[in-house]
């Protein structure tokens, strides 16, 4: 069966003050119809760049790709015509963001900016048709009250209202994809959960299919089937979501996990972290990216990009010694 | 918020009482004074150079006797201590009677008003001017940041920022009125306005309106065209811009519908002071262009010590400065919703 949307080797850069530089490193992906994605990794590893790169929302002129291919349905997004591009852009593939304080305007009453959705996918529809629909909307992303919310103003609504408002936008012109980028990062813990839970039950409905992209591991685990995990523009590595968690082959992956508090490890002990930080763009290594911080890392390492090994279905490790880190690993668990 | 405006308008009133007591008080204390320039006048009627500079003394051997000035001073009111012929002044005002100008022996409404049509003319045309060049230009600027467009039209409009606006004024006379002869060098209207017809009465106007509108406007553009601006690109890269865009919507659209009304937030605080428009008017350019408006009038006001029209200009002016906060206000809640003066809910 053929992927919903394939990312081929997708390479995305900035022009800088210092030059133009690689943000985004022949990142390939697919995503199958109604399956949730999770694109994971620290900040500025490339993965909102990814998404602004499927929807076409790169800043311009500063960012552009320069290699590779985004396919929707077979149709190649970065070479399609603008008018093209905007008929998909919001009514088949949707996106959300990490601040709903200041992604919704905030002079425009509520019904106001989820009318202009429809208005936009499917102009003509009658004023009551568009209401009653908007009520639907806000009723199935779980806001109370939905009359009174479309004559509200956002700033009159709480964070989590928003994010839902804003969900409710994205699912207007119901959506193959949702493209979600951190959207429960700004809000607090019990808020992100019921978020988390909307989002599930929602793909449950709709069957669209859910592009999560956030840093927390935690989130990942409670609502994707499978993850994509970047580092520093590249893919690190590409797993169902079981095997990833009980067996992470690539050293960044084991590092994150292993960064992880238990609440079976000793109280008032050191946190588990990664040594270092992420290299700037400006001084990444010439050969695999995290050399600087891998625990196994040797010669050719630092001279030779790893090449992308597929050990299972489904698999794939940019790792040089993958097969040795779990070789050793297999060992500590046969002693 | 209906409270908060209300409480607004009566704050007019000891801000009002507050600037005129003041002003009152600085006429009575400055030197000089209608009496002392009618013994001016009867001294140098009298021909009499050396009584004429003793007059200046204001005291014996002047023109008018002692008597006379006692009864010019009850005339004029100087006889009462300065609070007492305050509210007497004040008691008048509240019945809409500023008084006698003690230049030209008028009353102080009918010199304003001959002056309104003038004012009002300029007022309008340099607010229309501003805005009708600011906003636009503002808004393309914003759009093409940095472009060659972008950066010719930042340097004309500082440089008409820099230069005096009597300056101007004086360049364009001398330029286009006395070499190029193309308009003319002063005046509201021609001599023989009257005798024109309808089309021909405007053509006039607009004619001998364009330097001094020019003068007036030539600096006035750089502040407002860089606020739009700055405040245009500051809202195209609003997240909610880049939600509309993720809606579908094209760019444009997203610039009118969407970061436009919130670009003009910061504009809408200052429109409602406009409403002064009526009483503009620069000295300088008045009198550069030989126009007869409120700047020429305030100014000569004072250099006479006609008091009567100096108070009558400060409490047209000092009520509608007030008024035009308060609409200022009011145009600001109008534009952004998050805006609620007075009550508990506060804006984020």
């Amino acid at each position: 069966m053929a992927a919903l949307l394939r990312v081929e080797e997708l390479s995305v850069g900035f022009d800088t003050e210092d030059g133009f530089a690689d943000v985004v490193d022949h990142v390939s992906f697919d995503l199958e119809a109604g399956e949730t994605l999770g694109l994971v990794g620290e900040s500025g590893c490339g993965k909102s760049v990814t998404a602004l790169s499927i929807m076409g929302l790169l800043p311009k002129p500063a960012g552009r790709i320069h290699g590779g291919d985004i396919l929707f349905k077979d149709e190649s997004l970065p070479r399609i015509p603008p008018d093209r591009m905007r008929a998909i852009r919001g009514n088949r593939i949707a996106m959300i963001f990490q601040e709903p304080m200041t992604a919704l305007n905030p002079v425009q009453r509520v019904g106001h900016q989820l009318a202009e959705t429809f208005s936009l996918h499917e102009p003509g529809l009658s004023t009551e048709t568009v209401t009653r629909r908007s009520l639907g909307l806000l009723e199935q992303v779980g806001i109370p009250a939905p009359e009174q919310r479309l004559l509200e103003y956002p700033h009159q609504l709480s964070g989590g209202m928003r994010q839902r408002v804003m969900i409710a936008m994205a699912l207007a012109s119901g959506p193959d994809i949702l493209i979600a980028d951190e959207p429960t990062t700004a809000l607090d813990v019990t808020i992100q959960a019921q978020i988390l839970e909307l989002l599930r039950d929602l793909q449950r409905d709709t069957g669209m299919a859910i592009i999560f992209i956030t840093h927390d591991l935690g989130v990942i685990a409670e609502l994707c089937s499978r993850v994509v995990v970047m580092y520093a523009g590249r893919i690190a590595e590409q797993a169902p979501i079981g095997p990833l968690f009980t067996h992470p082959l690539h050293p960044y992956t084991r590092g994150l996990l292993a960064s992880i508090p238990r609440l079976d490890d000793e109280p008032k002990t050191l946190l588990t972290t990664i040594p270092g930080s992420v290299p700037g763009i400006e001084e990444l290594p010439s050969g695999c990216r995290f050399v600087n911080r891998c625990p196994f890392a040797v010669e050719r390492c630092h001279g030779q990009a790893p090449v992308i090994d597929a050990p299972a279905p489904g698999r794939k490790v940019a790792c040089h010694r993958w097969r040795e880190v779990n070789a050793g690993d297999a060992e500590a668990r046969s002693t | 918020m209906t409270s908060y405006f209300v409480r607004r308008f009566l704050l007019i009133v000891p801000t009002f009482i507050g600037v005129t007591v003041l002003v009152f008080v600085l006429t009575r204390l400055v030197p000089g004074g209608p009496i002392e320039r009618m013994l001016q006048e009867a001294a140098m009627a009298g021909g009499d150079f050396a009584e004429a500079t003793s007059g200046y003394d204001g005291l014996g051997g002047s023109a008018l006797s002692d008597d006379q000035i006692a009864e010019l001073e009850a005339y004029y009111g100087f006889d009462k201590p300065v609070l007492v012929s305050y509210v007497e002044w004040l008691g008048k005002v509240l019945v809409l009677d500023l008084g006698t100008s003690t230049r030209y022996n008028d009353p102080v409404w009918d010199t304003i008003k001959e002056r309104f049509p003038i004012s009002i003319f300029y007022g309008v045309a340099t607010l229309i001017l501003t805005y009708g060049v600011c906003i636009p230009l503002g808004i393309v600027k914003a759009i093409r940041h940095k472009t060659a467009f972008d950066n010719v039209s930042s340097a004309l409009v500082f440089f008409g920022y820099a230069i005096p606006n009597y300056v101007v004024g004086i360049g364009l006379l001398a330029l286009f009125a006395a070499h190029l002869e193309w308009f003319p060098l002063g005046g509201f209207v021609s001599d023989d306005f009257y005798a024109l017809s309808g089309f021909g009465k405007v053509v006039d106007v607009l004619w001998h309106a364009t330097l001094p509108l020019l003068a007036y406007t030539a600096g006035s553009f750089a502040v407002m065209t860089m606020l739009m601006k700055n405040s245009l690109m500051d809202n195209l890269a609003a997240e909610y811009v880049r939600t509309a865009i993720a809606k579908g919507m094209n760019f444009r659209r997203a610039v009118f519908n969407h970061a436009l009304r919130n670009s003009l937030i910061p504009i809408a605080t200052s429109f409602g002071s406009n409403i002064s428009l009526i009483l503009t008017g620069s000295f300088l350019i008045e009198k550069i262009f030989n126009i007869d408006g409120f700047g020429l009038l305030g100014f000569e006001s004072l250099v006479e010590r006609d008091y009567p029209v100096v108070m009558g200009i400060l409490v047209i002016s000092a009520l509608l400065f007030l008024i035009g906060n308060i609409l200022s206000d009011i145009c600001v809640a109008l534009v952004d919703p998050r805006v609620r003066f007075g009550s508990g809910e506060s804006a984020q």
